[in-house]
């Protein structure tokens, strides 16, 4: 990455130039030595300036030509095998090229000699335009494998050596004119192979390959160590028509090919026994590349998957292949009962079985880290009667041979176990003991968070369920008090947080009579806003077919027989006043009493009744009375549900009935509405904003009549 | 939240559930465990002693209510004991004292038991 991230911004700070660019400046600059080698064939190679000009026109054009191809290659560097095998089809070719097409060319043209031959000189062109592609290429592949996986930036190396490179070719031409100088351009050569061997040890590369890759590159070496050998041989034989016809175009393009087969021979043979000598290692550094990629593909599946089932079959998945096991399962304990989840590569039962024998025999508790277990030591040792049973027979009958038990640990709280089993007798090693560790934190983790959202759900379905049953009873309960002739009506209703079931009402019946009602279903949210709708529904039709309060009742409880669960009841207070005379008849269910406050003393007015739902035999009719007050002026009856005495302070004692009759009193003069009020702002300050657990409902009316 | 227990123990061939803290509609599923398992264990006569609980909301009576009928259908029984004033005066508001036993003392529930049988 440094080294991609060096040569770009070395490359952009000398050119700046965009690939398109590169390969702009690589056309126009072969298409000037293509042009100057077509009007000045070969027969002036001995001429000094011209053989230079042309030797600086074929470097320009390589130089581009290197560069565009070298971002071409770049792009494939994270996979040096791909690079590699190219590069070696193209040098298969070249050996094609060398070894059969060079003879083709030797019986069409004739021995050299034909030098005049247009024809000649045109496929000698091409021929070695052709090369100079090649050698570009295998220059890039060598200087991109060079550059791969280096931690420091190795390119003075590199560039020493292609320094080296350039003079030996051009003390290729410089002998071709000046043969006395042929020793210096062979010290050169010498040289630039010393340089080659020194740098092809740079192959660290290879560590990263897996194990498989290891062994292909093993042969692709062999391979391309000989093809390149070949080669050397070949272009170095003088009587081949290519060689010559390269020699002719460019001696230095023809040095170069000698020097770049050589890069490729001596590479690949240090490439062959460096590979070689990782293959020992190769399977452990595929562990722990395994290893390390498994957890990074955890950890991001972990924010990414709340699914605890979808994780568990990740986290077995990989226990298997990083540990090298035969199969795995993990096992949740849940209210002291074990569950499989994620089972690979063995049947449920089996699985059941070993965990069960396992449970029984080591007890899973005791196991606090990871541990090894051999299955022919769970093996009973004495069959016990009892014990000799199939079920723990056939557990260990299995071909399972060695079992690594991990437990799933968040705070300290062991809430399952990873389990890993091999039919083989090797031991799970150190390694394989601390990778289902780590596995097992993993699966600890997300069974743990998918704990936690499973319960954040749960607890937005219930918010959502609460706003319906609040709404359910808000429509239910009436939204004015009624106006009636001699009496002033007060009613209060504060909600507690979760819906309580409260209800009250008032119906207007013939003959100058009120019905009225208060009642509490019992239980909470949802299941009790139906049955408050039902109650509400019962009251409004039985108000009017029936007068007795008593009778109401009675036939209420008969009706909602078929709809409470044996659980459920209602309390209810029941009454009717005639607006004329003052007279109230009330029944009263299960209900809180009414209390009658005249003249500054409070009186419970509490009929016998059980609620509603309790029972709906003969008993239900048999236990309800039905009383009747004659209301006198300023009178106040007052009803209420339990949440006002219940309502509890952080100390938990309850409000109670004594501070409520106390409140009552202190606040009998007041107008009623005042009187609910401070009823409410009495319960408020007692319970020192403690959340109210229960829905608080308050009825008061007051007869103003003289009589 | 305020806790809720309840542990079941054998007196004289009465099963006897006892009722610590605070019974309401999130606790009460946890006596409801209870009286199921007794069902399922043919333990049909219940002495139900109150004297540790604080408070009772009418999901906790509710779970009497429910299991009642089957303790009688099999010859057996819900029977409470130990109730302080308090808890006592919501049974009675409700009308429980007509269809349930209630006693001063564990041991008094337990002998009218087996009296019976």
């Amino acid at each position: 990455m440094q080294n991609k991230i060096a040569d770009n911004v070395l490359v952009k700070k000398l050119f700046g130039w965009s690939s398109t660019r590169k390969l702009q400046n690589a056309m126009t600059f072969s298409v000037i030595l293509f042009l100057f080698r077509l009007v000045f064939p070969d027969n002036l190679s001995f001429n000094p300036l011209f053989v230079s000009l042309s030797e600086v026109l074929l470097l320009l054009a390589f130089y581009f030509i290197t560069l565009y191809v070298l971002d071409f290659i770049q792009e494939k560097k994270h996979s040096p095998l791909s690079i590699i095998l190219n590069a070696g089809i193209l040098n298969a070719l070249i050996f094609f090229i060398l070894s059969v097409i060079s003879p083709v060319f030797n019986d069409i043209f004739g021995r050299a000699g034909n030098n005049g031959n247009f024809l000649y000189s045109l496929a000698a062109i091409f021929l070695s335009f052709l090369f100079i592609v090649a050698m570009a290429y295998n220059f890039s592949v060598f200087r991109t494998l060079f550059f791969l996986k280096q931690k420091r930036n190795p390119s003075f190396y590199f560039n020493t050596m292609t320094g080296f490179f350039i003079a030996a070719s051009l003390a290729g031409t410089i002998s071709f004119l000046h043969v006395e100088l042929s020793d210096f351009k062979t010290a050169l050569f010498i040289v630039s192979l010393l340089l080659i061997t020194l740098n092809s040890i740079r192959t660290s590369w290879i560590a990263f390959l897996t194990k498989k890759e290891k062994m292909y590159l093993l042969i692709i070496s062999v391979v391309m160590s000989i093809l390149f050998g070949i080669n050397i041989g070949l272009s170095n034989s003088g009587n081949l028509f290519v060689t010559q016809a390269l020699t002719q175009f460019s001696p230095a393009l023809h040095e170069f090919l000698v020097l770049m087969m050589s890069y490729g021979c001596i590479y690949f043979s240090v490439v062959f026994f460096t590979t070689l000598f990782h293959m020992p290692t190769a399977e452990a550094f595929d562990r722990k590349a395994q290893e390390v990629s498994s957890l990074m593909d955890l950890s991001r599946l972990m924010t990414q998957v709340f699914d605890f089932k979808e994780l568990a079959e990740t986290v077995t998945d990989i226990t298997m292949k990083v540990c090298n096991s035969d199969s795995a399962w993990l096992v949740s304990g849940e209210n002291g009962e074990l569950n499989l989840n994620a089972v690979k590569n063995i049947g449920y039962i089996e699985a059941d079985k070993i965990t069960s024998t396992l449970s029984k025999k080591y007890g899973l508790k005791n196991i606090t880290s990871v541990k090894t277990v051999s299955l022919d030591k769970l093996k009973p040792s004495g069959l016990s009667p009892l014990q000799g049973e199939t079920a723990s027979g056939e557990a260990l009958s299995t071909d399972f041979r060695i079992l690594a038990v991990s437990p799933l640990k968040v705070h300290d709280e062991i809430n399952g176990y990873l389990i890993a089993a091999r039919k083989s007798e090797d031991p799970f090693d150190d390694d394989d003991q601390k990778s289902i560790g780590a596995f097992a934190d993993y699966a600890a983790v997300a069974i743990e968070q998918a704990k936690l959202l499973a319960e954040s759900l749960e607890k937005e379905r219930m918010e959502k369920e609460l706003d319906v049953a609040r709404e359910i009873q808000y429509k239910i309960l009436p939204d004015k008090t009624p106006e009636v002739e001699n009496m002033q009506v007060s009613a209060l209703f504060v909600p507690a947080f979760e819906v309580g079931g409260d209800y009250y009402d008032f119906f207007r019946l013939g003959g100058d009579r009120l019905g009225f009602v208060i009642a509490d279903v019992s239980g909470k949210g949802i299941p009790a806003a139906f049955i408050m709708a039902e109650v509400k529904g019962i009251f409004e039709s039985l108000a009017r077919l029936i007068e007795s309060p008593r009778e109401v009742l009675v036939k209420a409880n008969e009706v909602l027989r078929s709809s409470l669960d044996k659980k459920s009841f209602v309390t209810v207070v029941y009454g009717v006043l005639e607006v004329k005379t003052g007279r109230v008849f009330l029944s009263r269910a299960g209900h809180s009493p009414v209390l009658l406050v005249r003249r500054d003393v409070i009186e419970e007015v509490k009929p016998c009744g059980m609620g509603l739902g309790l029972d709906f035999s003969s008993n239900f009719s048999n236990s309800l009375e039905e009383t009747e007050i004659k209301l006198k002026e300023n009178d106040i009856l007052l009803l209420y549900t339990d949440g006002i005495p219940e309502s509890k302070n952080a100390e938990m004692e309850d409000f109670g009935y004594e501070r409520l009759n106390k409140v009552i009193l202190d606040n009998a003069g007041a107008p009623i509405d005042l009187i609910s009020k401070r009823i409410m702002k009495e319960v408020a300050v007692f319970s020192q904003g403690k959340p109210q657990h229960d829905d608080i409902t308050l009825v008061i009316f007051k007869w103003t009549k003289q009589n | 939240m305020v806790d809720f227990n309840v542990e079941t123990r054998e007196n004289s061939h009465v099963n006897v559930v006892n009722l610590h803290g605070y019974l309401d509609a999130h606790t009460a599923p946890e006596l409801e465990d209870v009286f199921t398992k007794l069902i399922d264990d043919k333990k049909f006569k219940v002495v139900v002693n109150f004297e540790d609980l604080a408070y009772i909301s009418s999901a906790g009576l509710g779970v009497f209510m429910a299991y009642v009928e089957t303790m009688r259908e099999n010859e057996g029984d819900i029977k409470f004991s130990n109730m302080s004033p308090k808890i006592y005066n919501i049974f009675d508001l409700l009308g429980f004292p007509l269809l349930y036993e209630f006693y001063k003392d564990e041991k008094e529930a337990v002998q009218k038991f087996n009296e019976k049988s």
